[in-house]
């Protein structure tokens, strides 16, 4: 259940970002998460929904957007997306780290990570000055 | 006609952020790799199902080598000492890691632990880490390497099930192959399945009832 410990610092430095600006109500938080990761999106929308209830961040969208794995072969220089292992019997084609061209060792260069983009939000009144970022 | 625009009282913003999420714990796995470095202490994150036999393992590389140099053992467990209690037995510096209700062990709370020992005269650190199989994979500590404990009793088809954690291990050992026979599994076919994930991941077949394999173990963590 480590889909809460993400949730609970990504509020966190939402928040942390709120209590710092001028800033009334967050409409939608824009997340990105790499198809590497290992984060169930569901179950992190389920958790940003419970946490963020009775904060300023309430009712705001959480959009995410997956990134897709690159990875590069040092033997053959490959780069680009990940071989996936299709007839592993699991749900869904699983990502592995086995060249996609000569089957060496690759390795994970993006597609591991989970970032705030961006926030969008409501603040205070007309005319507050808008901090820098 | 007149149009009138109306300021709004409320106005809104886009505001760019960049912030990673897994960054904290990243950041603070390099300062627990770094006192390490400095110390001239290597430490090996042991991961692994709850029963894949992590801790008689720990127990049995720690017997073989605490009179060679000095070890210690990070016990990670949610609720109970019965594994530190064990190691300790053995008289070496021991740390337990309650983690309550947490599912992994943190950069955090490993670089708390490593606070609590003094590396002075240690070279080696085993960190065995909760008994889960998908979290600890997101959370790097620090270690040097980490080793995935894979018991036969996991049934045949533990690897595909579970492909995260060994993508970014070191070592894999696949455990109580004195049982493979009696549980129908076959490890040649677990470490096809390891090697389908991550080609160059070194698998290595043990009994920690026969001790076979465990001076293999032992070879490649000296020379991580």
């Amino acid at each position: 259940m480590h889909e809460l410990s993400i949730a609970s610092s990504l509020v966190d430095s939402i928040l942390e970002f709120v209590n710092t600006h001028s800033v009334k109500r967050v409409l939608a938080v824009r997340l990105t998460v790499g198809k590497l990761s290992h984060i169930e999106l569901d179950q992190l929308q389920f958790c940003y929904a419970a946490i963020t209830e009775q904060t300023p961040l309430q009712d705001s969208a959480l959009e995410i957007e997956t990134v897709e794995a690159v990875v590069r072969c040092e033997h053959c220089l490959y780069r680009g997306q990940p071989k996936y292992w299709d007839d592993a019997l699991s749900v869904g084609p699983i990502p592995t780290l086995q060249c996609p061209v000569c089957g060496g060792a690759v390795e994970l260069v993006e597609g591991s990570d989970c970032a705030i983009k961006s926030i969008r939000f409501v603040t205070e009144n007309e005319g507050v000055a808008m901090p820098a970022t | 006609m007149i149009q009138t625009i109306e300021a709004s009282p409320e106005e809104i913003y886009d505001i760019e952020l960049e912030h990673s999420l897994l960054e904290a714990n990243a950041r603070l796995a390099k300062e627990n790799r770094a006192l390490l470095d400095r110390s001239g202490v290597t430490a090996i994150d042991v991961m692994g199902a709850i029963g894949s036999g992590k801790t008689t393992l720990i127990g049995l590389l720690v017997e073989r080598l605490k009179d060679r140099f000095g070890v210690a053992v990070f016990n990670g467990d949610a609720t109970t000492s019965n594994d530190a209690d064990l190691i300790a037995s053995q008289g070496v510096p021991v740390v337990q890691i309650a983690t309550i209700n947490g599912c992994h062990l943190d950069a955090n709370l490993v670089g708390k632990a490593l606070r609590k020992i003094s590396l002075e005269k240690l070279r080696l650190i085993f960190i065995e880490n909760i008994g889960n199989l998908i979290c600890p994979a997101e959370f790097p500590l620090g270690s040097k390497a980490r080793v995935v404990v894979v018991s036969v009793t996991e049934g045949q088809h533990m690897v595909r099930k579970h492909p995260h954690m060994f993508l970014g291990a070191q070592l894999v050992v696949v455990n109580k192959t004195d049982l493979a026979e009696a549980m129908g599994v076959s490890v040649p076919n677990l470490t096809e399945d390891v090697h389908k994930l991550k080609p160059d991941l070194k698998v290595i077949a043990t009994s920690c009832k026969t001790g076979a394999g465990l001076d293999d173990v032992l070879t490649s963590l000296l020379a991580v």
